[in-house]
């Protein structure tokens, strides 16, 4: 039987050993982006306020770049190009942080800015809220809200959260990029998949450093869904 | 997916040779059937909870599996089916923007879960024989391997199957054919469900009664009573929960009175948490 058996073995020394680990294209592009990470609603008239911008590049990772301020009126509010403005006269500008894009057109970001007697924040602005979505056929619904609180972030799930619980190893992120969690902050396995819960993120994070929560099975490496921050 | 896993294992691989084989026939007394074969599957796409196919990074799994039957006596006979080397791997996850690797790959080779069983005719040399048999799934493969320990070449649980085979030989015109019917409860521990598991399978031979036609429908129906915490616990085709309906064509070949090659594939119509792209198989086998 030499003529069977030594063809077979070849061939199974072909097959299995031909298997190496390969590779699998992932598109990770996001359009490039820039961010005003302090807003503020209120600068008082004769107040300064330093403003700080966040550039992300085409996979949303942080990159230093120059950022152009400007102000809409500058006879009301004036801003340098190091981002620090100054309320001169009481009324309403709109402060906008540019980064210029080689061969394409430059990103923005744009806030609007009361200068009035003093220099307040929205209560509000310590929260974030958004929408969970699924990208993929599995179960992913409900909202939820990222609060700063001391040097904590706290995530909170609210009660019509829903998440398929068939996933072999499904975790939840802050990201960048919307794509991939490469570069993205892991918050940990998901143990909940019904009803309202949190999780505790700390190590200072920002509020505005990420623009994306991703619920991402790690062992399949693909994205289930994503939350939207409104 | 744990559930996947086991499922696909014993459907694609150990099925189809064990109804190459026997079917509701045991083995002759001292008489006996012996497989090498090569098992694989490549797959980038996958049956999701509620049935439809979502991608996943690829994922490869190779079986070099020995399968035997054994005539102990005209009505018992002895069945193993080992896979003596198993691969398995997940590829690289690469940037398109950069190139840059996002997820590196890996790769776990081992032995995997061995299948042990004793098969019984209840009812033999008549035109329709039935058998039952007994089979131990033995937890001989890796559960957690590789570098997020997603990687399996086994469900590291020990489960028990009792199945029944109801079978029949015919004329097909000038052919001689066989239909099998059959059908089974697997029994598994470790938190995982357990399983109904039933198909049909006909076959024809023509050629001189060299070439044998193979047609196999296979069905697993997860009875969702493990534990929930098992739910989610592996990629591989041993996911817990698993649910398939698959189509398994296959070709025998002999080339003499005793040895023969064969060659098969197998497809899923529906599935839930299981890869969803083909399996192949070829084998060389010899009969006693």
């Amino acid at each position: 039987m030499k003529r069977i058996i030594l063809p077979a073995l070849a061939f199974w020394v072909v097959l299995v050993f031909n298997n190496c680990i390969g590779d699998d294209i992932l598109d990770d592009a996001v359009p490039e982006s820039v961010m005003i990470t302090n807003p503020i609603d209120t600068i008082g008239q004769g107040d300064a306020y330093q403003f700080e911008a966040r550039f992300l590049n085409n996979v949303g990772i942080e990159e230093n770049r120059p950022v152009k301020w400007t102000s809409s009126a500058p006879s009301l509010l004036s801003i340098d190009q190091n981002g620090l403005a100054n309320g001169l006269t009481k009324g309403v500008a709109v402060i906008t942080a540019e980064v210029a894009l080689t061969g394409k057109p430059s990103v923005t970001d744009v806030i609007q800015v009361v200068i009035a007697d003093n220099t307040s924040t929205n209560p509000n602005d310590n929260t974030r809220a958004g929408k969970l979505k699924a990208t993929s056929s599995y179960t992913l619904t409900g909202d939820f809200t990222l609060e700063k609180q001391g040097s904590d972030l706290i995530l909170t799930l609210a009660g019509n959260y829903k998440a398929s619980s068939s996933l072999p190893g499904l975790y939840v992120y802050l990201s960048n990029n919307p794509n991939s969690i490469a570069n993205a902050l892991e918050i940990g396995p998901v143990t909940v998949f019904d009803g309202a819960h949190a999780y505790t993120i700390g190590g200072n994070i920002g509020l505005n450093d990420y623009a994306h929560l991703l619920y991402y099975c790690k062992p399949f490496n693909v994205k289930v869904g994503e939350g939207v921050f409104d | 997916m744990r559930y996947i896993h086991s499922l696909i294992m014993f459907s694609l691989v150990l099925l189809p040779q064990l109804l190459l084989a026997g079917g509701g026939w045991p083995q002759p007394k001292h008489g006996g059937y012996f497989k090498l074969a090569e098992w694989w599957i490549i797959s980038d796409q996958h049956y999701t909870d509620s049935g439809h196919i979502d991608p996943n990074v690829t994922t490869g799994i190779f079986n070099t599996t020995l399968y035997a039957e054994y005539g102990f006596t005209n009505r018992f006979t002895g069945i193993l089916n080992i896979p003596l080397f198993s691969r398995t791997y997940h590829n690289n996850l690469i940037s398109g923007t950069t190139g840059e690797v996002l997820a590196p790959g890996s790769a776990l080779n081992s032995v995997g879960d061995a299948d042990l069983g004793l098969k019984y005719g209840l009812i033999v040399n008549k035109p329709v024989v039935l058998s039952a048999t007994l089979f131990l799934g033995l937890p001989l493969g890796e559960d957690n391997g590789g570098i997020a320990g997603s990687l399996q070449t086994g469900d590291g649980e020990f489960n028990q199957m009792l199945q029944l085979d109801l079978g029949t030989s015919f004329r097909l015109g000038k052919l001689n054919a066989y239909a099998n019917l059959y059908g089974g409860f697997n029994n598994r521990s470790n938190g995982y469900s357990d399983e109904l598991r039933f198909g049909i399978e006909g076959g024809a031979t023509f050629g001189k009664d060299r070439i044998t036609a193979i047609a196999r429908l296979f069905g697993v129906k997860s009875l969702k009573n493990g534990d929930p915490d098992k739910a989610a616990n592996s990629t591989s085709i041993f996911a817990n929960n698993s649910e398939f309906l698959s189509f398994s064509p296959e070709v025998a070949y002999r080339l003499t009175d005793r040895w023969g090659v064969s060659a098969g594939i197998g497809t899923a119509f529906s599935g839930r948490i299981i890869f969803a792209n083909p399996s192949y198989t070829v084998g060389v086998f010899v009969q006693l």
